[in-house]
């Protein structure tokens, strides 16, 4: 019989900010796609294509984008969790629209089909699929033995190992028993639950080395990014003039214009509707959203630039997050460099990294934004300025 | 996107057809057909146009049919390019959902081995295909001809010599409704509720065959296999809103992707109409309801962008009025396209002697044939009766219809043109961060609006039409008394009206009538109404204003587009508060084909 998988999407993902502002992290464009649409499409191409939805924060946004499934091959329920109070209390809302053996995947992770056929191939009644990670005090840390998880331990000080959980299960019904215990305790997370359940049911680990992509903070998205293009297919509706140069794997959306003189090297994408150029260059690893503009003699390179923006022209953007709706005058200039940057973790020391700019912030001509600085959303920061630190959201840079 | 339903049992499969189909024209409803065995005879009827309009007298007796309900995103709607399709003999007919993507290479196979067609389309094929493979065993035939098409496809197949129907699927929905003695499928749960709520939903490949006591499913690779049978909780409603509470909400936050299907591949190059080949001194645009509302924005884009004096009629009186001593350039406005008064207009128009143009969201509707240009707003289908987003489109259509007439009448510098093009390419984005925050506007339609017996709509300027609408949609569908006015005219008499009692929606922008309407509203707040202001971040405003909503940042002639949005958004709040029928309110039909 086919599962029903229960995808976590409830969540702001507030790690992310200022990116999350007006649509949660699950929505967040990687290649033109949010990291979400992963998620639903590895499922599909598994045959998995009764989804249930927990969704919360921004909800409309998830709703209005996969409607009913149709469009991806699935059909789609959607569940709310009100207050997210955590994984398990998330899942617990979907309790009413499993009655068999179900998938839980949060829907904050880039993942492959691949690496949901690695789970259901060796399933049993209880498994999750693990990975290795080289940072695993982020996430819950499992230790083994005999292929069967022996303990998870969230986020701790000191890892006990290399092997992490990646969050995505296969469970029964029963779960849900347990969820309503530890929720007696005030206990929301998965991992509790687990824990509980690890007392009377074995659960089994199944490693994988498939795609697992996790952005956690704004600078990781330009990683993700990457690893996405390099799975993209090349092509092309736009509608490219004479004298443009296209190497590589290269995908241009229905609508969109590349005028003259242009260069641009794959892997990279251009949405639907957008202008670029004349004399643009777009060098490998760059995602440009829908409806964007990039204006003469600029240079786009490494690059994850979302729907709606305006990029003016002579102007340099590279190794940069630049969000929906931003408007960046002429002859603006990211800085690339190494910079510390404070994390929950500590001191995280980023090597080249530009900017981070967030939603639908102004920025006048001639503006310089130095290596890892993060621009809130909404902010406007006048002509000839030059950004050398963090600015909140909604400020006005004189 | 389209939508099949087949039904096999005892009752008469007419009826259950037709109420299925009606039910899947949120997919789609520009053409539609069914066929239905009866005494080992197969009666059809297809035509474009909507599940109403088939011609169904006195036929159709039988208990077995399938049905289809089309939305042409390419290739016309046509009587010719309507489901079902048949093969050469008339002896089998089928429906289909999808694109087969090697229908060329199957097509001329079948051509040469003397197949004859009768369309354009990509799904006569898959009739054709089945008859070379038939020898007495449906499901076998449909089995070889499913295994030669690529691309995706959700088909049902019935033959005038089987007591059966085979259905089966790939990329396109398709699902298994299990009643008495009576089974039903079709494209979408909504179309099986009224029969049964236990479904078996089809995996890609599977194959079926169909009977009115039993369902045999093959996978695709031959193996019988058995889909779960679940039991639906869901009503009819809610399937296929997505989420959505109604379909009104759903097609509000369907904008900014209208707004960006309705610009793509438009905005370099408007060439859909050639303007040069009319001699445009006037502009007359005729239209009813929210595409008049429409029409009056559109006589301020095009007096300002492109410089040419525009007069409005509605239709129902254009047709009755006398001509003056011009010949104006007429354009009609309707979504449907089949708006009765809109299409006698359009007649009218010819006979006096004026060129045409319509602006519809439906392909090749009436109105297309009735005028000389069309330019469509592809909105995609709208279902809640009240229009949103193809307002919004209607709006997209004459701006890009303003500069483009702008550009060749000299009145419009490039470098303008480029400027107002700018600012359509960022209307998407705009529209969805006034979507992001919609909490002022909720609790603003909950305290204030949904309380009231009578509301007020004022604006000025590009903005005095908005005002319209606004109280036309709170009527339509809050049932709450709305008048909209232009600011300046309240003076002149509706300020009498003005109580404590009395909420006044103020719609100010920063452009010429600013310094005049903050005047306006300061008289208005001397009255003691409630006012909720409508604009950017503006403090003289708030002062005034006892309830502030916020706009995005945007030029004023562009400012309709979203002011427009907040406005749909109070009356459905308002709606939904009080309880009314928001997608099918009382009285009232989506389109009006009557006069």
């Amino acid at each position: 019989m086919p599962m029903k998988a229960v995808i976590l999407a409830a969540g702001e993902g507030t790690r992310l900010r200022p990116f999350t502002a007006s649509e949660p992290k699950v929505m967040i464009p990687v290649a033109n796609k949010p990291i979400l649409q992963y998620v639903v499409e590895s499922l599909v191409a598994n045959g998995i294509t009764r989804i249930v939805m927990v969704v919360g924060y921004k909800r409309t946004s998830i709703m209005n984008y996969f409607g009913n499934g149709e469009e991806f091959g699935a059909s789609i329920e959607y569940v709310n969790e009100d207050k997210q109070l955590g994984t398990a209390h998330a899942l617990y809302q979907a309790r009413d629209k499993v009655s068999d053996q179900f998938l839980v995947l949060p829907g904050d992770n880039v993942i492959s089909r691949k690496t949901i056929s690695d789970l259901l191939k060796q399933r049993s009644e209880y498994s999750v699929l693990i990975t290795r990670s080289d940072h695993p005090s982020k996430y819950g840390v499992v230790t083994m033995d005999d292929g069967m998880v022996a303990d998870v331990v969230e986020k701790p000080e000191k890892s006990p190992g290399h092997i992490i959980s990646t969050g995505i299960y296969a469970l029964q019904p029963e779960v849900f028993d347990y969820i309503e215990e530890m929720m007696h305790e005030r206990l929301f997370d998965i991992t509790s639950v687990i824990h509980r359940m690890l007392e009377d049911h074995g659960l089994k680990g199944i490693i994988t080395d498939s795609m697992w992509i996790d952005a956690v903070y704004p600078w990781d998205l330009l990683t993700v990014n990457s690893a996405a293009l390099a799975q993209m297919v090349k092509s092309s509706s736009g509608n490219v003039e004479r004298g443009v140069m296209i190497k590589g794997n290269v995908r241009i959306g229905e609508g969109a214009v590349i005028k003259g003189g242009c260069y641009i090297e794959g892997p990279a994408i251009i949405g639907e509707g957008c202008e670029i150029g004349p004399q643009a260059c777009i060098m490998p690893s760059t995602s440009i959203g829908n409806d964007t503009k990039i204006g003469p003699l600029t240079l786009v390179k490494n690059s994850l630039v979302m729907k709606g923006v305006e990029v003016g022209p002579n102007s340099t953007v590279e190794q940069s997050v630049i969000g929906d709706g931003v408007n960046l005058g002429s002859n603006f200039c990211s800085h690339v460099g190494t910079r510390e940057m404070v994390v929950e973790e500590g001191i995280k020391v980023l090597q080249s990294i530009g900017c981070m700019i967030a939603e639908d912030t102004a920025i006048g001509s001639g503006v310089t934004v130095k290596e890892g600085v993060i621009v809130g959303s909404k902010c406007s920061v006048s002509p000839g300025t030059v950004v050398r630190e963090r600015i909140p959201s909604f400020s006005r840079i004189l | 996107m389209c939508g099949i339903v087949g039904y096999i049992g005892n009752s008469r499969a007419l009826d259950i057809l037709l109420k299925g189909m009606k039910r899947l024209e949120y997919r789609g409803y520009d053409s539609a057909g069914i066929a239905v065995r009866n005494h080992d005879e197969i009666e059809t009827e297809k035509r474009k146009g909507r599940v109403d309009d088939l011609e169904l007298d006195g036929l159709f007796d039988g208990n077995i049919g399938i049905g289809h309900t089309r939305w042409a995103t390419h290739g016309k709607p046509s009587d010719e390019n309507s489901h079902p399709f048949f093969d050469c003999t008339g002896s089998l007919a089928i429906v289909h959902n999808g694109i087969i993507d090697n229908f060329v290479t199957l097509k001329e196979e079948l051509e040469m081995a003397g197949h004859t067609f009768t369309s354009q389309t990509d799904s006569e094929v898959i009739a054709h295909m089945v008859e070379e493979y038939y020898s007495g065993d449906l499901l076998d035939a449909v089995t070889k001809t499913v295994s030669r098409l690529k691309g995706s496809y959700a088909i049902v197949v019935m033959h005038r010599d089987h007591q059966e129907l085979i259905a089966s699927r790939n990329q396109s929905p398709l699902v298994v409704g299990m009643g008495t003695e009576e089974n039903l499928v079709a494209s979408d749960v909504p179309a099986l509720l009224d029969h049964t709520n236990e479904v078996k939903y089809l995996m890609d490949g599977d194959i079926v065959r169909i009977t009115p006591d039993a369902v045999f499913i093959r996978d695709a690779t031959g193996r019988e296999v058995d889909r779960e049978t679940k039991v639906i909780k869901w009503t009819v409603e809610d399937a296929e809103k997505g989420g959505f509470e109604h379909f009104m909400l759903k097609e509000i936050h369907e904008q900014p992707k209208a707004i960006h299907e309705s610009l793509l591949g438009r905005l370099v190059e408007f060439d859909e109409v050639d303007f040069a080949r009319y001699d445009i001194r006037h502009i007359n645009i005729v239209s009813c309801g929210t595409s008049y509302h429409a029409g009056l924005v559109g006589k301020y884009i095009i007096e300002s962008i492109a410089g040419i004096p525009c007069m409005l009629d509605l239709a129902s009186e254009y047709r009755y009025s006398s001509p003056p001593d011009i010949y104006p350039f007429t354009v009609f406005i309707s979504q449907s396209g089949e708006t009765a008064d809109t299409i006698g207009a359009a007649k009218e128009a010819r006979r006096r002697g004026c060129k045409t143009l319509g602006i519809t969201n439906v392909l090749d509707s009436s109105l297309t044939r009735e005028v000389d240009e069309v330019i469509y707003t592809q909105a995609g289908p709208e279902i809640g009766v009240a229009a949103t987003k193809t307002f919004t489109t209607q709006l997209i259509v004459l701006y890009l219809m303003a500069i483009e007439l702008g550009l060749q009448r000299g009145k419009l510098l490039i470098e303008q043109a480029e400027t107002y093009r700018n600012e359509l390419r960022k209307l998407p984005r705009r529209v969805e961060v006034l979507l992001n925050d919609t909490e002022e506007i909720q609790d603003i339609s909950k305290r204030v609006l949904a309380n009231a017996e009578d509301i007020f709509f004022v604006g000025r300027n590009i903005n005095y039409p908005v005002a319209l609408e606004g109280a036309l949609k709170l009527k339509e569908i809050a049932y709450i008394h709305a008048a909209g006015y232009p600011a300046g005219e309240l003076k002149h008499g509706p300020f009498a009206l003005l109580t404590r009692e009395t909420p006044v929606v103020a719609i100010c922008v920063k452009d010429s009538t600013y310094e005049k309407m903050l005047g306006n509203i300061g008289e208005i707040a001397a009255r003691e109404s409630p006012l909720i202001g409508v604009g950017q971040e503006d403090h003289e405003l708030e002062k005034l204003c006892d309830e502030m909503v916020h706009i995005p940042d945007i030029p004023p002639l562009f400012s309709p587009v979203l002011i427009n949005v907040v406005l749909q958004l109070f009356a459905y709040y308002t709606a939904y508060n009080l309880g009314r029928s928001i997608d099918k309110p009382r009285n009232l039909a989506k389109s009006v084909t009557v006069e």
